[in-house]
């Protein structure tokens, strides 16, 4: 009881932003449909001229066969492919639409009020409503690469050494460096939800950083190189990480410096290297052993 | 937002414990379910189908399988609640602490009432737009409107009330039901207008969160907490931080980052080192030491017959 009369008397005009909370809006609003519906249909419109051009020379259904086994072999063929002719006419469609929103209102980072009628909060919903028809659709294909693909398609800066795919992620105002690891749960997040205000700013993750499981990434969070964010630790907003580093806890605090940050960099080319180093070695020794010997004698 | 897939698209009806018995119930949603769309593709085919020129029915079989998908999940929900209406009937539902047992008649029929829940809460969960969420919940009697969002987060089906403009954050759980040990605890949850729960937060059963709060990321409640009205709750279990101000008008310009982090990490741990006996005089200590033994005693002579 006598922390909140604590609290109270000391935060009489406390504006500071340091707890963290979700940027998950994804309102019901009908408008969506209106981006939707076209998209869905001009796709299926693909498949369907797909699976017309694939039966029209089929024989007809008889007794004989045949005709049929190789149809039922190339059967999975052909599902694959139609399920990729939709994912991709789906993100040509959405990044169509995406490029005519943003040229009507231009996506930029600041804070807005997080209300219907303000112009930055209304495109930003729409903006993550159109993206996530696409998302949905790749991230229940078991195939990773088609994650990343899409994060980059719709303007993650990203290579595809980093790894995403198990994390709630933003899909604007995200710069990711090389061998990125983003854990399972984990969220990142360029968007945050504040009382009445939305706040939006770049989140960029430096080379080689890793995000641990269930860890909340804030808006203009900045990490050096080779850092290390703990399992279940929060960053506070327009937090700065230094290179070099484990952070962990709520708010991430330095806990010790990363010492494995060495074995992340270390890559096929340089394991190689070692070993022939330890190959001269030894011939050296070899050689001086024979030295040794030779004064000897 | 992109939702994991390693989290099978987040969010179904929790802690549904499967019973060999209870598998009749899926079978039949599943088979109820499908019928009703066979039916409609059939006169589709018989409507629009040609096989000289097809033209109409490839051009509208993609807005088909749409319908045909909602009559699906709307179909499944019909009969979910006909059968939760039937299975309410024989045992209403209610709050309480039960055993967590097969031989306690509230526990069985916890877990066949989410048994039935969950193929049409899957189905709508596996649909990229938000808003069939909302009807499954609201069809299952979850007090929501379709102002809120619940798409990223856990959410039970029942025993949770929400107000308007609450935003549930990604890997959040909203729980009305909780298994403790060998117990099996349902409280209802209420959630007020405008909360904002955080990323990953854990709601208990019983909580009350008042109006225009905050629950921050991580954190969690504790069984039968109330957050009041207008506050920020942080840490686990959730202390009460600091007051709401977050939505007063014309603070664009004043809102401002941490700079020094470490101290309000400090400043975080003050919250938990402080044990609210602190300023407790000595006969205080003494009278409250005395309570706890008495409340021990109670207890155990409860337990005892």
């Amino acid at each position: 009881m006598n922390n909140a009369v604590h609290n109270e008397s000391k935060d009489e005009i406390d504006y500071a932003l340091d707890f963290t909370t979700s940027s998950a809006i994804s309102r019901v609003n009908v408008k969506f449909l209106a981006v939707y519906i076209p998209i869905i249909w001009l796709s299926g419109i693909l498949i369907g001229v797909f699976w017309y051009e694939w039966n029209k020379n089929k024989p007809p259904i008889s007794e004989d066969w045949e005709p049929w086994v190789g149809t039922l072999i190339f059967l999975p063929y052909a599902i694959i492919s139609m399920f990729f002719i939709f994912i991709i006419s789906c993100m040509f469609l959405s990044k169509l639409f995406l490029i005519l929103i943003n040229l009507i209102h231009k996506p930029r980072e600041g804070v807005f009020r997080a209300e219907i009628g303000d112009a930055d909060f209304e495109f930003w919903c729409l903006r993550t409503e159109l993206k996530k028809l696409v998302m949905w659709l790749m991230r229940n294909f078991p195939i990773p690469w088609l994650d990343s693909l899409a994060f980059k398609w719709f303007g993650v800066k990203m290579d595809s050494s980093s790894h995403l795919p198990d994390a709630w992620c933003d899909i604007e105002f995200v710069k990711l460096g090389r061998r990125v690891l983003v854990g399972q749960g984990a969220v990142v997040m360029s968007s945050m939800v504040i009382g009445n205000y939305l706040i939006i700013k770049e989140v960029i993750l430096d080379d080689y950083t890793v995000i641990g499981g269930m860890a909340c990434v804030s808006p203009g969070t900045i990490t050096g190189r080779d850092v290390l964010l703990g399992a279940i630790s929060a960053t506070v907003l327009n937090q700065l990480l230094e290179a070099g580093w484990i952070y962990f806890g709520i708010p991430a605090i330095k806990l010790k410096p990363n010492q494995l940050a060495y074995v992340s960099q270390i890559t096929k080319s340089s394991v190689d290297d070692e070993q022939k180093v330890i190959e001269e070695e030894v011939i050296n020794i070899e050689e001086e052993k024979k030295e040794k010997l030779k004064d000897k004698w | 937002m992109s939702v994991p897939t390693s989290m099978r698209v987040g969010p179904f009806t929790p802690t549904v414990l499967v019973k060999k018995r209870y598998l009749l119930f899926y079978i039949f949603l599943i088979w109820i379910s499908i019928i009703p769309i066979l039916l409609e593709f059939w006169f589709y085919w018989q409507w629009l189908y040609d096989p000289v020129r097809p033209v109409h029915f490839y051009i509208f079989l993609p807005l088909l399988f749409f319908l045909m998908y909602l009559t699906m999940v709307f179909t499944a929900l019909l009969f979910a609640k006909i059968l939760l209406g039937i299975v309410n009937a024989f045992h209403k539902p209610k709050e309480g602490v039960f055993l967590r047992d097969l031989s306690d008649k509230d526990y069985r029929y916890w877990s066949l009432r989410n048994t039935i829940k969950r193929w049409p809460v899957w189905l709508s969960h596996k649909f990229p737009f938000p808003f069939l969420d909302n009807v499954c919940f609201k069809a299952f009697g979850v007090k929501t409107t379709f102002t809120n969002s619940l798409f990223e987060g856990w959410v039970d089906c029942e025993f949770i009330e929400f107000g308007k403009n609450v935003v549930v954050g990604q890997g959040s759980i909203i729980q009305s039901a909780v298994i403790v040990g060998n117990l099996l605890i349902i409280r209802k949850t209420i959630i007020e207008d405008d909360v904002r729960i955080g990323a990953h937060a854990v709601v208990m059963p019983g909580t009350h969160i008042g109006k225009r709060s905050v629950l921050a990321a991580n954190s969690v409640t504790i069984v039968g907490q109330e957050l009041e009205e207008g506050y920020i709750y942080v840490g686990i279990p959730s202390k009460k931080y600091k007051k709401n101000r977050f939505f007063e008008d014309g603070l664009e310009k004043v809102l401002g980052h941490v700079k020094d982090v470490e101290g309000l990490r400090q400043k975080y741990e003050e919250m938990y080192i402080k044990r609210h006996d602190d300023h407790l005089s000595i006969k205080e200590r003494i009278e409250h030491r005395k309570e706890i033994k008495e409340e021990e005693k109670r207890f155990m002579e409860q337990q005892e017959p």
